[in-house]
């Protein structure tokens, strides 16, 4: 798989989980990437493994979208 | 036409072309030479001690057939009395009064040295002074040039000496052999420099004789470092220049120096910040009349772009200067190839696909001829197929309309941290 198709997908699995209600409330960045922690409540939480630096870069833009 | 005139503090020249602190201003017989050919101003051979030099003292690199790309020598400063320069200097002035005449020192790091120079110098009528603490070779050995250059203090303290007795405007010429030029450019500001020019040659050597194994220049079997200058060091040049004309605590006008061959580069150098030019190599190659095509070229570029002065474009692209961590990362371009003007050499191919990011696709159009195709969603536009492609207009980058709101690196580390987690930033 290209890295746009992976970016793609990745995309949708965010897209997805704000759909959902959720809001992303933590990032832990290392070596592998991204973990983005959303959560919807207290105790509904979700992890994405984020790989692409495009996916990165998405995750970003919602974050600052989501502080405004 | 327009006004080529510069005044680089207080210093005026009739146009902003000057000859560097080199062979080239060695003599008056040269500098004059060279006025008369039309340069606006010399910086004289640094003075100080007489040296004594060696035989032979240049190299030069050439790429793929192009001569003097990069340049390098171990001559050191003038090896003639300073009472023959300073004849030489009052008459040159006399003969040519409204060119700019500044004199190059370098002395030990001792006021009373400098006292003495400046004073003797002055006296004959000198328009300014370049404060030489950028020579990297010889002369830095024996504590001066760039071994004073590259401490900030000795910067400042020799400076300060010098602006003690000088009537003239004090230029502070800066070697690039050091981690941030800026450092020495804020000792030379607090030393009270008038302005600074940049950049003294860049430690090189030049290449090693593969048969003899003998350095290249070898002097009687043995080399030492020098001085590297000419167009290679152009972009080590014009970064520092724009480091220094974006830092607002380097707040004196700006001497460029470093690889300038032509108009254009002279043009790039002002836009970046500097108030005029001084050029060495090129002169040395090709003789002082190229100066005729750089006045032409530069009179030219200000008349077809309605701009009365030439001074009205120093410092234009400074605030496009900027850093990293302020890049808009959505910002995106992407190559596209013009199969009608492509000669399918297939370079952008083998570029992307050994060295990049492997989407440029050889293909056949419909009537099974070859063709070169860009995968734009796996471009990311980083230039190397433009660049290695040997046919103007092959290959353009476009910009793509933005997908989302323009966002720093800074800006994302800043949102990152407001949700509480670690971030890193960059400056």
């Amino acid at each position: 798989m290209s890295d746009y198709q992976h970016y793609l997908q990745e995309r949708d699995r965010i897209d997805y989980l704000y759909q959902k209600g959720y809001k992303i409330s933590n990032i832990q960045e290392n070596l592998e990437g991204a973990l983005v922690e959303f959560q919807k409540a207290e105790e509904e939480k979700e992890i994405l493994h984020i790989l692409t630096a495009e996916g990165r870069k998405y995750f970003s833009v919602k974050v600052i979208q989501q502080n405004q | 036409m327009a006004d080529l005139s510069i005044n680089l503090a207080c210093i005026k020249s009739p146009n902003p072309f000057w000859l560097a602190s080199a062979p080239p201003t060695n003599s008056g017989y040269q500098v004059q030479r060279a006025f008369e050919a039309g340069w606006g101003g010399a910086v004289w051979k640094t003075l100080g001690e007489p040296i004594i030099n060696t035989s032979s003292r240049f190299a030069a690199v050439s790429f793929n057939g192009q001569r003097v790309a990069g340049f390098n020598n171990i001559e050191l400063i003038t090896d003639r009395p300073l009472e023959v320069n300073l004849k030489e200097i009052y008459e040159t002035k006399k003969r040519f009064p409204n060119h700019a005449i500044i004199a190059s020192l370098m002395v030990e790091p001792q006021q009373d040295k400098w006292h003495e120079i400046v004073k003797k110098v002055e006296a004959v009528g000198v328009d300014g002074l370049e404060l030489n603490f950028g020579c990297p070779h010889g002369m830095a050995e024996r504590g001066m040039g760039a071994a004073s250059g590259q401490v900030p203090a000795l910067v400042e303290k020799q400076t300060f000496w010098v602006k003690e007795v000088a009537q003239t405007p004090v230029i502070v010429k800066l070697t690039p052999n050091i981690t941030d030029i800026t450092v020495t450019a804020e000792a030379a500001v607090q030393g009270g420099a008038d302005a600074i020019s940049m950049i003294n040659t860049i430690n090189s050597l030049a290449g090693v004789d593969i048969h003899s194994w003998n350095t290249i220049p070898h002097v009687a079997g043995k080399g030492a470092h020098g001085g590297y200058c000419g167009p290679a060091v152009k972009p080590i040049a014009l970064h520092m220049v724009g480091e220094c004309a974006r830092n607002p605590r380097v707040n004196i006008p700006i001497s460029g120096i470093g690889g300038i061959s032509n108009w254009e580069n002279a043009i790039e150098f002002m836009l970046m910040g500097a108030t005029g030019v001084q050029v060495c190599t090129a002169a040395m190659h090709h003789g002082f009349r190229i100066v005729e095509d750089m006045i032409e070229g530069l009179n030219n570029y200000l008349d077809e772009k309605g701009i009365a002065s030439v001074s009205e474009i120093v410092g234009k692209a400074v605030p496009k200067y900027s850093d990293w961590g302020d890049l808009d990362l959505n910002y995106k371009v992407v190559a596209r190839i013009n199969n009608d003007v492509c000669i399918n050499c297939n370079k952008c191919h083998i570029a992307c696909e050994d060295t990049s990011h492997q989407c440029i696709d050889m293909l056949k159009d419909g009537k099974g001829n070859s063709i070169l195709r860009v995968r734009e969603e796996d471009c990311v536009g980083c230039n190397l197929c433009s660049i290695v492609c040997p046919v103007d207009g092959a290959i353009d980058l476009v910009e793509l309309p933005n997908e989302f709101p323009p966002m720093t690196w800074n800006e994302r580390q800043a949102a990152i941290g407001a949700l509480g987690c670690a971030v890193d930033t960059v400056k």
